[in-house]
């Protein structure tokens, strides 16, 4: 029996009635606005409001949202691939790390030029002088051009030696999850000269300021934030555009779009290397703001965190990668402090729950309800 | 069956008697011995001839007993306590004395407390030390050897060439043949003689290894030796001689060290290329099947100490069923409640297994503590042996590459041979006309499931003997073994042997030379490279999907 519903019904509280009385297009349209308002509070919060006042934001809180930011770019980053282009990267630690890494090499060139005093593991390895190379990076601008660059460069070679020859699905993840393995292992080694093991620390200044002091602190999370927004507008009108449709077709049927003449290694491609330039940014914001970078940020144990930051807040909806990593690193963050030992059982567990039970996330099943329920 | 050799012992005996005249005092057998006592108590006989005649006795193969008795005269005389009496015979004089020949308490006739013992002198004393050990480089105990080694070794000048280079040739510890050798380099080469100067090079190149080639290097520096030709020559022909051996070794023990690796990679990649054949499906937590295996061989080892030690050697064998029915019921278990609901989305499974397994590292790291498990290793897989100069096979490897063979060999019977094997494959073709023709497509996925976990285990298994034990030992391994299926291509047996013998050879042989990092990175590479050709891998399944 299929009849139409009556208009005059009262309405029953549901989950789907929820989902559709708050999230319609409208309230995707004030998550940017409310970052930035995020990114205006912090400051405010810090050095306006009395420390005794609820409101008031320790520096070490701004710091722990500055980080979330990063890894919610992150996210962003991995979303666009994975719920945009249907490629899965459990590697995109690789390029957080690239990001990670050539901003340390910037922090310590300025650490030397204050103090002439060699970085700890180099006085180790017997080096007696800075490395001639390294200041190439002694300025801020040409370090963000050449982490663009850089990261833009190893994503398209790896892009296209893999989507030339057709590699997809689970293959192209664990190719990725090797690639990142192989880097860290890479990195973990001394010789290679950036601090192995024990990795770079001892940054004192960025682009003049303090690294510790609060105000850089504070720019830092709010350049996070901005930054985050940036991203999400940018990557939105991309997949709202006629490339993101095509890239969606790619992800749903592949062969018919090779089929129908595009270029769909091209298109992938693509998606790939931004992605992998935005992930690069998120790391060199979040290296200054954590004060160190060791091999353990192109851990495949992180790469395939940020795939269940996405797969939690629901893949293929850009806010949702968001929502998730703010979500997990959220509670991480706290349940780490109070309750190390349970931490990845929750996390085990809501993985697990997410994927089996709710294949769209979060923000993707609320989505569909409202959906639902608009049009029933 | 003893009874039956002591009965034809018997017989052989008293064949003997009958043939020989019956009328000597002593049996056929102890004749040497009486010899060489008449040697020594000779009035104007050589004591250092005699001395080797009881050396020789004592190592000649004919007769334990001899070595035992030769040993027991040589520390008499050491001990200053063997005398000889007025009609050429010995005893050793104690409480009672004894009848050297013999060793039973001497009658009447034949001690006499009168007769002087003989007291050796300084030189002898060495000798005789020399002859000790010389005696005990034959004997059956590892340590008994070893310290006679060394104190061949201490008065290298002294040895007999002869004795020692037959201990060489029979000793089947290394550090033992080596300490021995350098002995017998010593004295050779210490030598005023040419030709023995030129008979020890020659030795020395018998038996190479690296602190032989080191000697020989040394002897080669010096001034006497680089004046002659003839001598320069000979060790430099040496010397070569030696480098090729040694590089014949290197190579073969990381080909060795490389089939163990591969082993190990056999095992945990079977199990993961069936199951992605068959399902499509990725398990990240594959690797912690193979923790699991560890610690389940882990319980039994504890078990059987406490329970059982008589048969405590046994454990492994004992744990080869426990850890693959334990990994197989948690395999199942893990399908059954997560698995089969993703099927047809094979990137949400590589998450949720990932998710199983961090919350299993951390359950067993809860359980069991972080740290290393300490293994006992049962005393059949200790050592190894000599099988060229520097390559040492050791047993527990020996161990991972036999159980790797048989196992993969098992997999492949149940593959090929049983109604379940046909099934699998038959789902792994084409699951949906598999399903049209009442293949119970869902129970052979979780039977698979299993098995492929089961697998992991027993690769747990081998793991104990050869690597460290922890609860994060299982994340290193599934990496090379994903690479091992994707260069394989999933689902073929013959791919996953070619590939884990193919990609564990390439990590040792590249590993020693450039470190572990480039070793992965080229793999890693090479893989990238094959992928672009066969996509599929190197053994792509015929299927109809």
């Amino acid at each position: 029996m299929n009849t139409l519903p009556d208009p005059h019904a009262p309405q029953r509280f549901t989950l789907s009635s929820l989902a559709a009385k708050w999230l319609g297009p409208a309230t995707e349209a004030c998550v940017a606005p409310l970052l930035l308002l995020v990114a205006l509070y912090l400051p405010f919060a810090y050095f306006v409001l009395p420390e005794a006042s609820a409101l008031h934001l320790s520096l070490f809180g701004i710091n722990l949202i500055g980080q979330i930011m990063c890894f919610a770019l992150l996210a962003l980053a991995l979303d666009l691939v994975w719920g945009y282009a249907g490629i899965l990267s459990l590697g995109h630690g690789v390029f957080f790390g690239i990001g990670g890494y050539l901003m340390a090499i910037y922090l310590l060139n300025g650490a030397y030029e204050q103090t002439h005093v060699l970085p700890d593991f180099m006085q180790y390895m017997g080096a007696s002088e800075f490395p001639p190379l390294w200041k190439a990076l002694s300025r801020l601008d040409v370090t963000v051009l050449a982490t663009i660059v850089a990261s833009a460069a190893v994503a398209a070679v790896f892009g296209f030696v893999t989507f030339r020859s057709r590699i997809n699905g689970v293959y192209l993840s664990i190719i990725t999850q090797a690639l990142t393995y192989a880097l860290m292992l890479l990195l973990f080694i001394n010789d290679v000269g950036l601090g192995g093991n024990n990795g770079m620390t001892g940054f004192t200044q960025l682009a003049g300021h303090p690294v510790a002091g609060a105000t850089t602190q504070i720019g830092l999370a709010v350049a996070s934030c901005v930054l985050l927004v940036a991203a999400y507008v940018g990557v939105r009108y991309l997949t709202r555009s006629a490339l993101g449709r095509a890239l969606i077709a790619v992800r749903d049927d592949e062969a018919r779009m090779r089929f129908l003449g595009y270029r769909t290694h091209t298109l992938k491609l693509l998606a790939w290397c931004l992605s992998a330039v935005l992930a690069a940014l998120a790391g060199m914001l979040y290296v200054p703001q954590v004060g160190i970078v060791n091999p353990t940020i192109v851990s495949p144990q992180l790469s395939v965190e940020i795939a269940v930051w996405v797969a939690i807040g629901g893949r293929g909806t850009l806010l949702g990668a968001i929502f998730g990593a703010i979500l997990v690193n959220g509670i991480k963050f706290w349940l780490t402090a109070e309750l190390p030992a349970v931490w990845p059982f929750i996390l085990a567990g809501v993985t697990l729950l997410i994927v089996v039970c709710f294949n769209n996330g979060v923000w993707g099943t609320f989505k569909a309800a409202a959906g639902r329920e608009r049009q029933p | 069956m003893s009874n039956f050799r002591q009965t034809i012992a018997a017989l052989v005996w008293l064949a003997l008697a009958l043939c020989g005249a019956g009328a000597q005092a002593a049996p056929v057998a102890d004749m040497p011995r009486a010899a060489v006592l008449k040697a020594f108590c000779a009035p104007d006989g050589d004591k250092a001839a005699a001395l080797t005649q009881l050396v020789a006795l004592g190592v000649s193969a004919a007769k334990p007993a001899d070595r035992a008795w030769a040993r027991q005269i040589v520390e008499a005389m050491r001990n200053g306590a063997l005398s000889c009496t007025a009609d050429a015979r010995a005893t050793i004089q104690g409480t009672p004395p004894l009848d050297a020949l013999t060793l039973q308490p001497a009658t009447d006739a034949t001690a006499n407390p009168a007769d002087t013992p003989y007291v050796p002198g300084i030189l002898m004393m060495r000798k005789l030390s020399v002859a000790s050990a010389e005696i005990d480089l034959f004997a059956p105990q590892r340590d008994t050897r070893d310290a006679a080694a060394r104190q061949v070794d201490k008065f290298f000048t002294l040895l007999d060439p002869a004795v020692v280079a037959r201990a060489i040739r029979q000793e089947h510890d290394p550090d033992i043949a080596t300490t021995l050798t350098l002995a017998m380099a010593k004295r050779g080469l210490n030598s005023d003689v040419k030709a023995e100067r030129l008979a020890a090079i020659k030795a020395v190149a018998e038996v190479p290894s690296q602190t032989a080639r080191t000697a020989l290097a040394n002897f080669a520096a010096q001034d006497s030796v680089r004046a002659d030709p003839d001598l320069r020559d000979a060790v430099q022909a040496a010397l070569h001689h030696i480098d090729t051996w040694l590089t014949v070794g290197q190579a073969l023990s990381i080909l060795f060290s490389g089939l163990s690796y591969a082993g190990v990679l056999l095992l945990t990649a079977l199990g993961l290329s069936i199951v992605f054949g068959l399902m499509g499906v990725i398990n990240l937590a594959h690797g912690e099947f193979i923790m699991i295996g560890a610690y389940a061989t882990y319980l039994v080892e504890r078990f059987m100490q406490a329970h059982l030690p008589g048969l405590f050697d046994a454990y492994i064998f004992v744990a080869i069923p426990v850890a693959f029915i334990v990994c197989a019921a948690c395999g199942m278990l893990l399908e059954f409640c997560v698995i089969r609901f993703l099927y047809r989305r094979p990137l949400e499974t590589l998450l949720a297994t990932w998710a199983v397994s961090i919350a299993l590292i951390k359950l067993i790291q809860v359980l069991f503590g972080s740290q290393n498990l300490e293994f006992v290793t049962p005393a059949f897989l200790n050592g190894g042996m000599q099988v060229a100069p520097g390559f040492f096979v050791t047993y527990n490897r020996l161990f991972a590459i036999g159980l790797a063979v048989l196992i993969y060999g098992a997999t492949f019977a149940v593959i090929r041979l049983t109604k379940l094997g046909l099934l699998m494959r038959a789902t792994t073709q084409l699951r949906d006309m598999a399903r049209c023709l009442g293949v119970p497509a869902e129970r052979v996925d979780r039977v698979a499931f299993g098995v492929g976990a089961g697998l992991a285990g027993l690769a747990g298994v081998v793991l104990t003997q050869i690597a460290s034990v922890n609860p994060s030992m299982g994340t290193g391994f599934v990496v090379d073994s994903f690479m091992v299926v994707v260069l394989g291509g999933a689902g073929s047996l013959a791919g996953t042997a070619v590939s884990s013998l193919a990609l564990g050879e390439i990590n040792q042989f590249i590993e020693p030379f450039y470190g572990a990092v480039a070793a992965k990175v080229a793999v890693l590479l090479l893989i990238v490279l094959i992928i672009q050709k066969r996509p599929q891998g190197l053994f792509a399944l015929k299927t109809r999907v």
